[in-house]
């Protein structure tokens, strides 16, 4: 285990903490600056210490040729969506589609990969017809909603579509998703944000029928926590692999888990989680420093969704929160020069180590990055590839001008023929409700 | 046409045009150079819109696995890890393969035209049957007299023929390099060519063309094939090159000997025969002249002429030697029956004559003397095609080794007197029937002009860049694409293009193994070697050298 000043090292030699503060030096005041490295160093050696004291560290084994040839049995799924970036002005392009990647090495070559396109979306958010949201009069920022909406949709097409290989009753080994397995609701509470369609839930959650899907039933976080309890109950073990945390959830639980037992004060509790939000110091700046390559440590259940926290608290949906699982959270340093992994799951892994080094392995395949090679794989699968964009741009300028025409409005005509022939998204005179009144 | 019988191999890409499109191949649906459809509708001159089957040539595919991340292989590697038994994707290779469309169709109507109107992205595109891709390349081809040279490559079913009018008339040159399958592919179109009982001429150096006479009786019992050996007759017209011939065979002769040799050819009157027989006579007179100065020489000194005289003798000698080497050749093949070459001024149809297959066995000649001898040749069979009263039917040429006769100017050989020739012949060959073949392994090395006047090309294998370059440069038709390919060919395979077909098609020329000539089977050594026997005079010369180096080794021994 390293000593205080392998740590100092450690930070200096261009840690991701280190580069992290660095960057936001500017902003930090003097007395930060000056206390970085000695505080962060002294956060890492204490939280060494109770990784340790609570024996929460592994060390996992990896023997590439040797692990591939025993596991080349296994099939492998990953999952993972990719949203289309295009935007035209006026108009809320949305290309959306999630796929998966499942393999097994030692399938013939007919049957060893397949790459499945489950979820796909190509509309017009603003276009109130459109299949996936039902139709609101925002008043919230609309950039900002827009936003909301693109993720909100991604987020359910990515669960939904572990959902389905649960339905089907894919026989696989593991499942991975890239990104967290139980993203934060939180924003997706805020008023005015839409339902989804009953054409939309219907398509994604077949078998979910509850009150005849009501507005509330199809809300973003009824959806979301269906398709979660389904994940839950799945029988192959499903991971969400996180490639950096900008927050510290492990710490903090960590910490928390400590002043509950008594082992921290509660003032040392609270001044600790202080300094970790001054100093900006996240589960990844600090494991990076303390795990060594090949390190792994134990999944700790955390809470995702807090009740009473920020837009949330006095939300309709503040009740829900509770209902939603808990996650456990752990973490695999895959080498010396990139930052640990996160790794969660929804229930406690059964086969903790072996699953582990399954992730190290196929996180060793993609030896720079340190990131589950099939992850990669299935994310350059599901991007939207350019012509596709291309297409697609081409086909919501159609689109746009032909509602125009429809209306036989000479102003929407001219204001529809103008905004295609604009390229930046400045565009702010767009008449409420868009152009098809 | 069934379309609906095609199978469906993929899909059109993104941003089309009227000339090319990308589609995306299912493995190893399709190739390179194969021919295959897509469905896709253009507006007719009435207005109307019409269905039409849009027919396009792959002319490159490229395969990436894009799902594939190059750190893996790093990982691969250094672990020593086994690809298939990690969760890498190994059988996802994206093939992307470009087309030159080559028109479109409509139902129930072979007739290809022009594109006028982009294809569909997105739509299938489809691997047309056999039948019906030969049966558009046949229709579109047009010809009242195709010649079956091959098959598409690795199409075995898709038959191709060539038009055999452009053939004969237009030039034809014919490149790769050596052992790629040229001499194979000339001797299926004269199989071709003799069938229609068309006249031919081949000039033959190594002796490739003999087999169409030990198989004339059973292969073309209604063709006449001949074989000549080459006989330097001149008439008194060809002075400038017996001029040349001695100049440039004999020493090198400074200004007075000139003079003194041009005098001697005017004085001694040549009366047409054997040019060596004339070289004879001339040595003879010149020594005459030079024995005794004053009587008609007055200016130039007896030394001056002895050394013409020294220049004649190894002219003579030169011719000689070559004469003999074809005849000891000749003599090898004793089967074969060898005519001296007619003269073409005087009996132009023992050489051009219908269903007549002439070939001139120029084996052992040096590249000048050869030059010379065609020269002649063509100059006067052209001669006769030229005039009013055609005495001799349009034949074909075919000139194997071409850069022995046409070399390039860059390549400074003093002018060959067959350039000259040759470049008229090509160049009004059209109006005269004349048509000619050329026949190469470094077409870099040939004369521009000439080889810029074949309007239809066949290469096969080719690695030299610069012979590369010159075969795109003298070809029209032949694109980057295609040129790319040429290193990859096989035995055999080579690219059409030109007027004897509508576009370039990649073809596996059919090879006519009863037209080699098994007389000389000189590409097998190691069977040459296996059943190798001293000749006599080899067998007495080893039985000796024993007893003869003993004896020198006895000699050289030191006295002690
Ligand atoms: N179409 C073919 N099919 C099968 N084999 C072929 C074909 N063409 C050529 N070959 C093989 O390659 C050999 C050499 O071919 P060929 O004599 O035509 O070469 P070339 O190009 O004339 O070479 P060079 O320039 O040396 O004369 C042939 O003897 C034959 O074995
Ligand atoms: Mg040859």
């Amino acid at each position: 285990m390293s000593n205080e000043r392998d740590i100092k090292n450690k930070i200096k030699s261009n840690s991701s903490l280190f580069t992290n503060f660095v960057k936001n030096a500017v902003s930090a005041s003097p007395k930060v600056q000056n206390n970085f490295l000695d505080v962060s160093t002294q956060v890492a050696l204490t939280v060494q210490k109770i990784l340790e004291d609570a024996d929460l560290i592994l060390n996992l084994e990896y023997k590439g040729k040797d692990f591939w040839s025993e596991n080349k049995c296994k099939t492998s799924c990953f999952v993972d969506g990719g949203v289309d970036k295009t935007s035209i002005i006026s108009s809320a392009p949305l290309s959306i589609r999630t796929g998966s990647y499942i393999v097994k090495p030692d399938a013939a070559d007919k049957n060893r990969e397949f790459f499945e396109e489950s979820m796909v979306f190509l509309g017009d958010l603003y276009d109130p017809k459109n299949e996936l949201y039902d139709f609101a009069e925002d008043d919230f920022d609309e950039d900002q909603m827009l936003n909301k909406k693109k993720d909100g949709a991604r987020i359910i097409f990515e669960a939904v579509t572990i959902v389905k290989h649960i339905l089907l009753n894919r026989k696989f080994d593991y499942c991975f998703l890239h990104g967290p397995i139980e993203a934060t609701v939180m924003p997706f509470t805020v008023m005015g944000f839409p339902t989804f369609t009953k054409f939309a839930v219907e398509n994604m959650l077949p078998f979910y029928s509850k009150n005849k899907l009501n507005a509330e039933a199809r809300h973003f976080i009824n959806v979301y926590l269906e398709a979660l309890n389904s994940i839950k109950k799945s029988k192959f073990p499903i991971y969400g692999i996180v490639e950096t945390s900008n927050s510290a959830p492990y710490i903090k639980n960590l910490l928390f888990n400590y002043k509950s037992k008594g082992t921290i004060s509660e003032k040392d509790f609270k001044n600790t989680l202080a300094t970790i939000k001054k100093y900006k110091i996240t589960d990844s700046h600090l494991l990076e420093i303390i795990l060594q390559s090949g390190q792994a440590i134990k999944p700790l259940e955390v809470k995702k969704q807090i009740q009473g926290f920020g837009v949330t608290s006095g939300s309709a949906w503040e009740d829900k929160m509770d209902s939603f699982p808990s996650v456990h959270i752990g973490y695999i340093k895959i080498n010396n020069h990139s930052a640990p992994i996160r790794i969660e799951t929804l229930n406690p892994p059964k086969n903790l180590i072996k699953d582990y080094e399954y992730i190290l392995a196929t996180a060793k395949l993609l030896p720079n990055y340190g990131f589950p090679v099939g992850l990669n794989v299935v994310d350059k699968f599901a991007k939207i590839p350019n012509w596709m964009s291309k297409a697609s741009r081409k086909y919501y300028a159609t689109h746009l001008l032909k509602q125009a025409i429809r209306s036989k409005d000479q102003n929407t005509i001219s204001l529809a023929v103008k905004i295609l022939s604009k390229k930046v998204r400045s565009w702010r005179n767009r008449p409420l409700g868009g152009l098809a009144r | 046409m069934n379309t609906k019988k095609w199978k469906s191999i993929g899909t059109v890409l993104g941003e089309t045009n009227i000339s090319e499109f990308y589609f995306s191949l299912k493995n190893y649906k399709a190739k390179k150079g194969d021919i295959i459809t897509t469905e896709s509708k253009v507006p007719s001159s009435e207005g109307k819109i019409e269905e039409v089957t849009v027919w396009g040539k792959i002319s490159s595919i490229e395969s990436s696995n894009v799902f594939f991340p190059t750190e893996a292989a790093q990982e691969l590697t250094n672990e020593n890890i086994n690809i298939r038994d990690t969760i890498l994707p190994t059988t996802r290779d994206e093939l992307i393969c470009k087309v030159i469309i080559l028109g479109f169709t409509l139902k129930n109507n072979l007739k290809l035209m022009p594109l006028n109107y982009p294809v569909r992205p997105a739509a299938p595109v489809s691997y047309p049957s056999s039948e019906d891709v030969e049966a558009l390349l046949i229709s579109d081809l047009n010809s009242e007299h195709p010649l079956f040279i091959g098959s598409l490559l690795a199409r075995d079913a898709v038959k191709i023929k060539i038009d055999a009018d452009n053939l004969v008339s237009r030039h034809v040159s014919i490149f790769g390099m050596s052992g790629s399958g040229k001499t194979v592919m000339v001797r299926r179109i004269m199989d071709e060519l003799l069938k229609k009982k068309y006249p031919m001429l081949v000039l033959d150096i190594h002796g490739d063309y003999l087999g169409f006479i030990q198989k004339q009786k059973k292969l073309y019992p209604k063709n006449e094939v001949k074989l000549f050996y080459p006989n330097l007759s001149v008439s008194s017209d060809d002075k400038e090159i017996i001029y040349t011939l001695i100049d440039k065979l004999g020493n090198s002769l400074t200004d007075p000997q000139k003079d003194f040799l041009s005098s001697l050819l005017e004085k001694v009157k040549y009366e047409g025969g054997s040019l060596l027989k004339y070289i004879e006579l001339l040595v003879r007179k010149a020594r005459e002249y030079a024995s005794d100065p004053s009587k008609s020489f007055k200016n130039i000194r007896p030394a001056s002429m002895y050394v013409v005289v020294r220049s004649l003798g190894q002219v003579a000698k030169k011719l000689k030697n070559m004469e003999q080497t074809n005849f000891r050749h000749r003599q090898k093949m004793s089967k074969l029956k060898f005519e001296e070459l007619p003269d073409a001024a005087t009996e132009p149809e023992k050489i051009i004559n219908k269903g007549q297959l002439s070939i001139l066995y120029l084996k052992g000649y040096e590249n000048l003397p050869a030059s010379a001898i065609v020269s002649i040749l063509l100059e006067n069979l052209f001669k006769h095609r030229q005039e009013v009263e055609e005495e001799i039917p349009p034949f074909l040429t075919i000139i194997e080794e071409a850069h022995n006769f046409i070399p390039s100017r860059s390549e400074d050989k003093d002018n060959l007197p067959s350039v000259d020739t040759i470049r008229k012949v090509i160049t009004e060959g059209r109006k005269f029937g004349t048509g000619v073949m050329i026949i190469s392994q470094r077409p870099s090395r040939l004369d521009e002009t000439i080889a810029s006047q074949c309007n239809s090309q066949i290469v096969f294998r080719m690695v030299n860049q610069k012979d590369q370059r010159a075969t795109t440069r003298d070809s029209e038709t032949l694109s980057v694409d295609d040129s790319k390919q040429l290193p990859n060919l096989a035995n055999g395979q080579g690219i059409i293009s030109g007027q004897v077909v509508n576009f370039s098609l990649p073809v596996q020329i059919k090879f006519d193994a009863e037209l080699i000539n098994d007389d000389i089977g000189n590409e097998n050594f190691i069977s040459a070697v296996e059943n190798w026997d001293d000749k006599e005079s080899v067998k007495q010369r080893k039985k000796f050298a024993k007893d003869f180096s003993n004896i020198t080794s006895i000699d050289r021994r030191r006295a002690n």
